[in-house]
């Protein structure tokens, strides 16, 4: 089984504040392995540790990103594979890139990713990567079963579980219910320095017919939230009646 | 001529991006169509265009066959905007689409509209924290967040036109669908909500929630462990991030602590109200009125009392 997880060294949303004009401080925001991205390695490390095989790492990113690598190393990945941009791209843009880079991987026969990242959630690579390369895409998986050439998933759709088989190699998002994803130790991280992390250039990658990153961030604004934040403490007779005065005062229940 | 394309399997959000759509065509001097798949949805009542596209295997339960179809259909119309309604399924068809028409697409906008020839929209980013506003030239894909628009009543008649689309073996087979949602669920149109999180220690001790809920006239929602990690409630009802966005008069949030991951859904609640017996909940930096308290004691006395008040009736 060699294996491919994508994953994304995204800001970190709870770290991340505003500052007085309302913009986030990206610069320089803490930024991590976007939260589900945890449950994509732990799904590959989970299928390598009873089917053999290997695990790359795959992103897209600034040098900085190399941390996200290696902490999925420390997870158990084998080996990384970074694309070396410090411009950020739109989610067509971005799958085209790392569908190339993957393609160079070679014998392959599943690509992981999370459902989206935590920071933007757009939710659209893996389906996308699955286009690009041309194979099939089983997403929001919530169970992966691998079998002799083949794989058979549970979707956890809002109001369905649907059942998918396909052929291997398949591109297969993960929900994060799929695993408890595992921490990891001073000595995994320490073994981790030691795993080879390539890097490769945008240019390595572009074909004739690369897409253009069209999707454009206007601006970016602090949610105002202006709650009352009336908070009241007490007996649970007296604080519901207080509750109530105000729903009333609010006319919320007409 | 047909500019604007929308498509949604929800019923209540194919009806919402409709209006969306045939307000970007008004803005385009064009046409909007609504697209369904395999057969006629009776209850999705739309006052305008509807296109049913058919194949010799069902398209709409694989989303696969249903981008082919959509794809197919849009490349013979000069078509300005295709908008899929934000569900995990309406996800990959606009991210498969996107890659098969070579078009950018924006995730989960709100407010689109178009401006100097692109199409722009809001959409939410760090958990809830900003909100961005993007855009991307035309022609282009969106997926619109339900509670965006006023859903289309079908006061006037609307035209069906058929077609039949060849589609190929699909890459990815799906076998079985199995419902898990407990009934139609339509928290993005709730105007009440109850909300429930892990500080209820059983199951059954929701039934504390359900009867809240109804004697407030209230639908249940809860925080994404109760539905994906305990299976308590169904994925329909998991609101956040990830899960439903709602926007109700009021929202009730018991038990929840109130992380981004839960909060990013329920910003545009009007009143937000918290019960939980921890003073440090991120929950109460975000809610109207509150009350620090034992859930299990303040949620029965507040059932209680909801229905002897005269403006709940």
């Amino acid at each position: 089984m060699n294996i491919v997880v994508c994953v994304k060294h995204a800001t970190d949303e709870n770290e991340l504040q505003n500052d007085e004009l309302g913009k986030p401080r990206l610069n320089p925001a803490a930024r991590k392995m976007a939260t589900f991205d945890h449950n994509a390695v732990e799904a590959a490390v989970r299928i390598r540790d009873s089917k053999g095989g290997s695990i790359t790492i795959v992103t897209l990113g600034d040098d900085d990103c190399k941390k996200t690598v290696k902490e999925a190393l420390a997870m158990g990945g084998d080996r990384g594979l970074v694309i070396l941009s410090n411009f950020n791209f739109d989610a067509l843009m971005t799958s085209y890139y790392l569908a190339k880079a993957i393609q160079k991987i070679g014998d392959l026969d599943l690509i992981l990713c999370s459902e989206g990242s935590s920071d933007t959630y757009v939710g659209f690579l893996g389906p996308m990567l699955a286009e690009w390369m041309n194979l099939p895409f089983i997403g929001y998986a919530r169970d992966i079963e691998i079998r002799e050439h083949t794989v058979k998933c549970e979707e956890q759709l809002e109001d369905r579980i649907e059942t998918v088989t396909a052929n291997l190699p398949a591109v297969i998002s993960v929900v994060s219910e799929i695993n408890e994803p595992r921490y990891t130790t001073l000595l995994q991280i320490i073994q981790a320095s030691k795993k080879p992390i390539e890097e490769i250039t945008l240019d390595s990658l572009k074909a004739p017919d690369f897409p253009y990153s069209q999707v454009e961030v206007i601006d970016v604004n602090a949610e105002t939230m202006n709650r009352k934040r009336i908070i009241y403490e007490g007996s649970p007779e007296a604080t519901v009646k207080m509750l109530i005065a105000a729903l009333d005062s609010e006319a919320i229940m007409t | 001529m047909t500019t604007i394309l929308a498509y949604s399997e929800k019923e209540n959000l194919a009806g919402e991006i409709f209006i969306a759509a045939q307000e970007l065509a008004t803005q385009l001097g064009g046409e909007a169509a609504l697209v369904q798949l395999d057969e006629a949805k009776p209850s999705v009542k739309v006052s305008g265009k509807i296109i049913l596209l058919k194949a010799n295997t069902p398209l709409s339960n694989n989303p696969e066959l249903a981008t082919t179809a959509i794809t197919e259909l849009a490349k013979k119309s000069d078509v300005k905007v295709i908008l899929f309604g934000t569900t995990r399924f309406g996800r990959q068809l606009a991210a498969q689409t996107a890659v098969r028409m070579r078009l950018p697409a924006l995730s989960d906008a709100k407010e689109l509209k178009i401006e100097h020839g692109k199409l722009s929209g809001t959409r939410t980013v760090y958990g809830g924290k900003f909100s961005a506003r993007i855009c991307a030239p035309l022609p282009c894909i969106a997926t619109v967040q339900s509670g965006s628009y006023q859903s289309d009543t079908g006061t006037s008649s609307s035209s069906v036109e058929n077609i039949v689309v060849n589609v190929p073996q699909a890459r990815a087979m799906h076998l079985e669908t199995k419902h898990t949602s407990k009934g139609s669920a339509n928290l993005s149109s709730a105007r009440i909500i109850v909300s429930v999180g892990r500080g209820f220690k059983t199951k059954e001790d929701l039934a504390m929630a359900e009867n809240l809920a109804k004697n407030m006239g209230a639908m249940i929602g809860c925080s994404r462990p109760l539905a994906s990690d305990l299976g308590w409630l169904s994925e329909d009802q998991h609101i956040g991030l990830t899960g439903i966005h709602v926007h109700p008069k009021l929202y009730v949030a018991i038990g929840i602590s109130g992380q981004l991951q839960h909060t990013a859904g329920i910003k545009n609640s009007k009143i937000i109200v918290a019960i939980n017996n921890n003073k440090q909940a991120p929950i109460f930096q975000i809610a109207d009125y509150g009350i620090i308290g034992d859930l299990y004691q303040v949620v029965p006395e507040l059932t209680k009392l909801i229905t002897s008040t005269p403006t709940s009736k």
